[in-house]
């Protein structure tokens, strides 16, 4: 400790070691805690129709068509170590040929001071709900969920899915009318 | 050049040193508090940057009161210059008769 330099050195270093140890303290203080809540989805529109998936091949695969209803609260999920929310929107259902398919169609980011309750009604997807097939067509067991991944501060990126499910069906025809 | 001092005493390094990690702990902890209060990490940062600041204001500079103990060094010791009537063989002489 006999130069500045030496002291401003030594200050420093022990400086950023508080803030790590700080940083450590903030993470310890929220990795507890349950993220879960409860979140209200509705279907209005369904529609199903039969279009060749012009990304893949030029088979014709299920395109399905829904408007949501969603209405949430997620204020009580902000603490002083999450910086913003990853919300999304999950259909999954069975199909003959796969056992399980998740798609996602709507997604959104709420930031740390924006307004966290949500109530939409008769809102599009942003994504397109294709069919790895012709499974839509006549499914009866179709669940939407609401999803959110927490972007913390300091620490883990846990992934929760809220605690309301919408089940629908697709109808049993395509539909011809173009959208 | 500046032609600053910038030492301090031994008491005062370590009266320095033992300050710079109060002011800082200090204010770590009363940032970690304040911050866990209104829910606001950045709060914490902040009030340990002044912590710094402040730590870096008192500590780093070589105030007077860092230089209370300062070190007692002995007396110089002047050596007589050698008088002109040695000559420098028998100077070395009696450097030779040393080494034994």
């Amino acid at each position: 400790m006999h130069t500045v330099l030496t002291r401003g050195n030594a200050t420093v270093a022990y400086s950023l070691s508080v803030l790590a140890c700080l940083t450590f303290s903030c993470f310890l203080s929220t990795v507890f805690l349950d993220y879960r809540t409860d979140a209200n989805i509705n279907t209005v529109r369904v529609l199903v129709k039969n279009v060749p998936d012009y990304g893949a091949s030029r088979e014709k695969h299920d395109l399905g068509f829904i408007t949501f209803d969603l209405e949430t609260n997620l204020t009580s999920i902000f603490n002083w170590n999450v910086k913003q929310l990853f919300l999304y929107l999950t259909a999954e259902y069975k199909t003959p040929t796969n056992q399980l398919n998740q798609v996602v169609l709507w997604d959104k980011i709420i930031l740390r001071g924006e307004n966290a309750v949500l109530d939409f009604k008769n809102m599009n997807t942003k994504y397109y709900f294709w069919d790895d097939g012709n499974g839509l067509k006549d499914n009866r067991n179709v669940t939407l969920s609401l999803s959110w991944n927490i972007i913390p501060n300091a620490g883990l990126l846990p992934s929760v899915q809220s605690t309301g499910k919408h089940t629908f069906k697709f109808p049993t025809e395509y539909s011809a009318s173009s959208i | 050049m500046l032609d600053i001092q910038t030492h301090m005493d031994f008491e005062g390094q370590a009266k320095a040193e033992r300050w710079s990690r109060l002011i800082i702990t200090f204010f770590g902890v009363i940032g970690l508090v304040y911050g866990a209060v209104v829910q606001q990490f950045s709060q914490t940062v902040y009030i340990l940057g002044v912590g710094f600041l402040l730590s870096s204001l008192i500590t780093i500079p070589p105030w007077p009161l860092f230089r209370r103990h300062p070190l007692k060094w002995q007396k110089a010791v002047n050596t007589e210059p050698k008088s002109q009537s040695h000559s420098p063989s028998e100077s070395s002489d009696e450097g030779k008769k040393k080494k034994k």
